[in-house]
């Protein structure tokens, strides 16, 4: 009784939010339109972890994808020239009926395989970041300094690659 | 009465099939990472809810979504650092156009 | 059938306390803003010999109410070209994420929003969403101006998010714990962490002015430069949500933080007798920290955006970088007692103090070495 209701209904809108706001990031023409509805289907994926009772996956669901995944990517949108898209057009392309035939047949049969999983009640507790963290650091110690050192190799990656080599744009300046 | 665990399989399934057919369909370069992020958001849910609803003491589940966030953000620094250094070469967006290595 | 408080049914109660919340919580932040307009006119009037409002009502009191009156009447300019939706949008982005930071605001002991145990992490979270809003902003605003503004603004918040994080976790470290709560019942009486980890503090004050956009950080809003930067299509009471009730309430929360973390929150003499009287202890703490602030903003220039950046990715994060590394073996070394932190963290306070002379000749050397040079170059 009293808050019964609570729950599945708060759900249901983070579902349709997540994949609706996805939908629309595929379906969308207007690019900072689908960047915007990205953070928005990364926050109602931050509302679902909450749900599930993983606050602090939730936190760094925020933190990390729409405080800085969406900010690159708006980043990026706005340092390339987005006239492309417009001369095909959006849908009706070859490769539509194809891809849709694909993704169906093998959408259809999972998503209904999805619904027959069945699971104990879930127990309370747990979802503390103490727990986390001495996971992290004790057990997959390693995992740990192997994302660090990734995350070290891609930054420089990305730093050198985005460099602008001084001769180049000398020899395309005197051309 | 608490959301079955299928359910919340169901939405990550739905929402990777998304992402999937964004990537294989949008030729704008960064519209398909975006599209890889929706694929690798679902993967985290699933991951997340197996883990909190087959043991609630059980965190590896939670802690492999913390490596997958590791991996995401560095994926998509360094894809949009390609993406925006081939774009410096020839200005164009459209996937369909960057095949310069192609045969 | 459990009765919730007043004798109200729980199902109820419980959206009315959301409600009550959230009421509470915009008018203390619009008060705060009114307030704290006010002072720093009056704060910047003192410091430059002048005398500030003095017009409007007693001491020029009521001249910020008098302000807010004529935004809301403004009309509601909104430029043709810019980019619907998001224009409107964008000051709800900037303003709902510091709406939702006083949630876990400790004002005193058992008067909390919530108390998360992930407390600073959620402040942390959330002020990496104002980002976005403000990118938005200066993309839908349809001008040049302001889209660089914007896209200044941004990069500055995200690399001044990362010494902020970095300060934080060392106090995290130090205190076990990312409650707010246990930060502040983990600072008995008169030991306040400032003397344990001050340089965390000096390191988080500054990222802190960073954060909030106020000077010497303050190019992307500054009315001199960029012609406003990223909020030069907005006025009226968009202008008025953006700018002063974010950037005012931004403000009061990171206080709040610095009071919580390295100032004792609502400790006070005479709070266990009378638990209330934490709200004026921790109030009178994050306005100490506010009026600081707002004598730097009247006595410091401006820093460029180059050397901003330089500043943050050459100066506060190794600093910072140093900072946990320090505090982390000291913590691990001698698990019981905060002694030898707090030597260490006065050391490298002492140690910033006296390397800034050096590193500024060193680079005043480099420049001129690089003039003479060119020079040379030139005049062969």
């Amino acid at each position: 009784m009293g808050f019964d209701f609570v729950e599945p209904v708060i759900f249901a809108v983070l579902a349709v939010g997540v994949i609706g706001a996805g939908a629309a990031v595929v379906l969308l023409n207007r690019i900072t339109a689908s960047a915007l509805l990205m953070a928005l289907s990364f926050l109602c994926m931050a509302g679902m972890f909450v749900l599930l009772g993983a606050e602090t996956i939730a936190a760094f669901q925020v933190l990390i994808y729409v405080g800085a995944i969406t900010v690159l990517i708006i980043f990026g949108v706005q340092f390339t020239k987005q006239g492309g898209d417009r001369s095909y057009a959006l849908f009706f392309q070859k490769q539509y009926p194809i891809a849709a035939a694909l993704v169906a047949a093998v959408a259809i049969p999972v998503v209904l395989f999805a619904f027959s999983f069945n699971a104990p009640a879930p127990q309370p507790g747990g979802g503390d970041i103490r727990p986390l963290a001495t996971s992290v650091f004790t057990d997959f110690a390693f995992a740990f300094e192997v994302a660090s050192v990734l995350l070290l190799a891609a930054m420089v990656g990305a730093i050198v690659l985005t460099q602008r080599d001084e001769r180049v744009e000398a020899a395309r300046r005197r051309r | 009465m608490t959301v079955p665990l299928s359910f919340y399989v169901a939405v990550s399934a739905g929402l990777f099939f998304i992402g999937c057919a964004g990537v294989l369909t949008r030729r704008n370069a960064v519209v398909i990472l975006m599209c890889v992020e929706l694929m690798l958001n679902a993967a985290n849910l699933a991951l997340v809810a197996f883990s909190r609803r087959f043991g609630a003491v059980d965190e590896r589940g939670s802690v492999f979504v913390i490596f997958v966030f590791v991996i995401a953000a560095a994926e998509v620094a360094v894809g949009l650092a390609i993406v925006l250094s081939a774009y410096r070469n020839r200005p164009v967006i459209d996937v369909d156009e960057i095949h310069q290595m192609k045969g | 059938m459990p009765v919730g408080p007043f004798g109200l049914d729980p199902l109820v109660w419980a959206p009315l306390r959301l409600v009550i919340a959230v009421a509470l919580a915009l008018f203390l932040v619009l008060n705060g803003a009114l307030l704290q307009i006010y002072l720093e006119r009056k704060i910047q009037a003192i410091i430059q010999d002048r005398l500030g409002p003095y017009h409007v009502g007693p001491f020029g009191l009521l001249q910020t109410f008098a302000d807010a009156i004529k935004l809301i009447a403004k009309e509601d300019v909104r430029a043709r070209a810019t980019d619907g939706w998001f224009f409107v949008a964008a000051p709800a982005l900037v303003f709902c994420p510091m709406l939702a930071s006083w949630l876990v605001l400790p004002f005193a002991k058992d008067i909390v929003g919530a108390d998360l145990n992930i407390g600073l992490l959620y402040l942390v979270t959330l002020g990496s969403m104002t980002v976005l809003g403000i990118v938005i902003a200066g993309w839908a605003s349809n001008n040049k101006y302001a889209l660089v503004g914007g896209l200044r603004s941004a990069g500055q918040l995200i690399s001044y998010e990362i010494p902020q994080i970095l300060a934080l976790v060392s106090v995290a470290l130090v205190v076990g714990s990312l409650s707010m709560i246990d930060i502040t019942r983990s600072q008995p009486g008169p030991l306040v962490n400032v003397l344990v980890l001050p340089f965390s503090f000096l390191i988080y004050f500054i990222a802190a002015l960073a954060e909030t956009n106020r000077t010497p950080f303050d190019l992307p809003e500054a009315e001199s430069e960029l012609v406003a930067g990223w909020l030069t299509e907005y006025s009226g009471m968009r202008w008025g949500t953006m700018l002063a009730l974010s950037e005012y309430g931004n403000v009061t929360v990171v206080s709040s933080i610095v009071t919580t973390l390295w100032f004792g929150g609502w400790q006070g003499p005479g709070v266990d007798a009378l638990p209330l009287l934490g709200v004026l202890w921790f109030t009178l703490k994050v306005y100490g920290v506010i009026v600081v602030m707002m004598w730097i903003r009247a006595t410091l220039p401006r820093l460029r955006i180059d050397q901003l950046m330089s500043f943050c990715w050459l100066g506060l994060i190794p600093m910072a970088l140093l900072n946990i590394l320090v505090v982390a073996v000291l913590a691990l070394a001698f698990p019981d007692t905060k002694i030898p932190i707090a030597i260490a963290s006065w050391l490298l306070v002492l140690a910033f103090i006296a390397g800034v002379p050096f590193v500024q000749r060193r680079r005043l050397a480099l420049l001129r070495a690089r003039a003479s040079a060119s020079a040379v170059r030139a005049a062969s």
